[in-house]
């Protein structure tokens, strides 16, 4: 009985824990003063509630053809300066505006990199996706990405529109 | 036989609410902050203030005198080893538990860690249960 409680206890604080982190993401992003804030915003959310040192901002270009690195942290910009859609099957599905998550037992690259990506999370405004955040290596102590990951992957995608577009408002 | 009178302690006495412990949390990032005063605010009565760097933490502990520190290794101008090593030489601080926040768990930070002079460390992301559970343990809860 005391056992069940106990669990039932974790449980509860898990998502208390979990309602927190979301929470303070959106408001996060949606508090962003300008660009460098929310970009700074999306570096702390990587790194502090998802759990990643390792992230990328990508702009698609006119054309819808290519993305075009905008803004990273933690990983080596001359590695990653352009992604071409064709050649990204996944990336395609992150422009229709779903984050494309990397599953859990599998090996596969969501990019054609050497560098593990974990997510492809793209930033939706007014409709349409206008960039894609790239999370890479997670920390070694984490080994996937959670549900309550995939929740503030989703705030990102419809919070995240400051990063890329300065003059959007919440 | 001498007649001795016992009083008993404000806190035994029926009604008498027990003083919140206060939790100095330290960290550049807002987001971590947010987070973990909403967690600690929802599962626990303690009083939660605020610090955004190293310097800052150690003013703030050093008036505030918290019943625990819980702070952020990498933040600008002192990071939380530094800082952690400074709160030592303070009197008022000697004893108080300080549990730092680390995006590494390998034992070579860990290390840097205890001799920095925490008494504990929890690493990033946070789990809200053992952070409860963490805290609870060195407030003796």
């Amino acid at each position: 009985m005391s056992n069940l409680s106990a669990t039932e206890e974790q449980g509860r604080m898990q998502r208390i824990g979990d309602q927190a982190k979301v929470y303070a993401a959106r408001m996060r992003l949606q508090g962003a003063m300008d660009q460098a804030d929310a970009l700074d915003g999306i570096r702390e959310i990587a790194g502090n509630l998802i759990g990643t040192e390792e992230v990328a901002v990508f702009k698609v270009d006119k054309k819808r053809s290519e993305l075009w690195l905008y803004w990273s942290f933690g990983v080596d910009p001359n590695k990653h300066a352009v992604l071409e859609v064709n050649r990204e099957p996944k990336l395609k599905q992150a422009l229709g505006g779903q984050a494309v998550f990397r599953l859990r037992l599998s090996n596969e690259n969501l990019l054609s990199t050497d560098d593990p990506v974990n997510a492809l999370v793209p930033i939706v405004v007014n409709g349409t996706a206008l960039a894609v955040i790239v999370l890479f290596r997670l920390f070694p102590h984490k080994t996937r990405l959670e549900a309550v990951d995939r929740e503030i992957c989703d705030v990102m995608t419809h919070c995240g529109g400051r990063a890329v577009a300065p003059y959007y408002s919440h | 036989m001498p007649l001795v009178f016992v009083f008993p302690s404000l806190h035994s006495i029926k009604g008498i609410k027990e003083m919140p412990k206060k939790v100095l949390l330290v960290d550049d990032s807002s987001t971590t902050l947010m987070m973990e005063e909403m967690i600690l605010k929802q599962r626990t009565n303690y009083e939660c203030v605020t610090a955004k760097d190293g310097l800052d933490a150690i003013s703030r502990a050093v008036v505030e005198s918290p019943d625990l520190v819980l702070m952020d290794v990498v933040m600008p101008r002192l990071n939380g080893f530094e800082a952690c090593k400074r709160m030592r030489l303070e009197e008022s601080l000697q004893d108080t538990p300080i549990i730092l926040v680390t995006t590494r768990g390998e034992e070579e930070y860990v290390e840097a860690g205890f001799q920095s002079g925490c008494n504990d460390y929890i690493t990033k992301p946070v789990d809200s249960f053992e952070l409860v559970t963490l805290l609870q343990r060195y407030l003796g809860e």
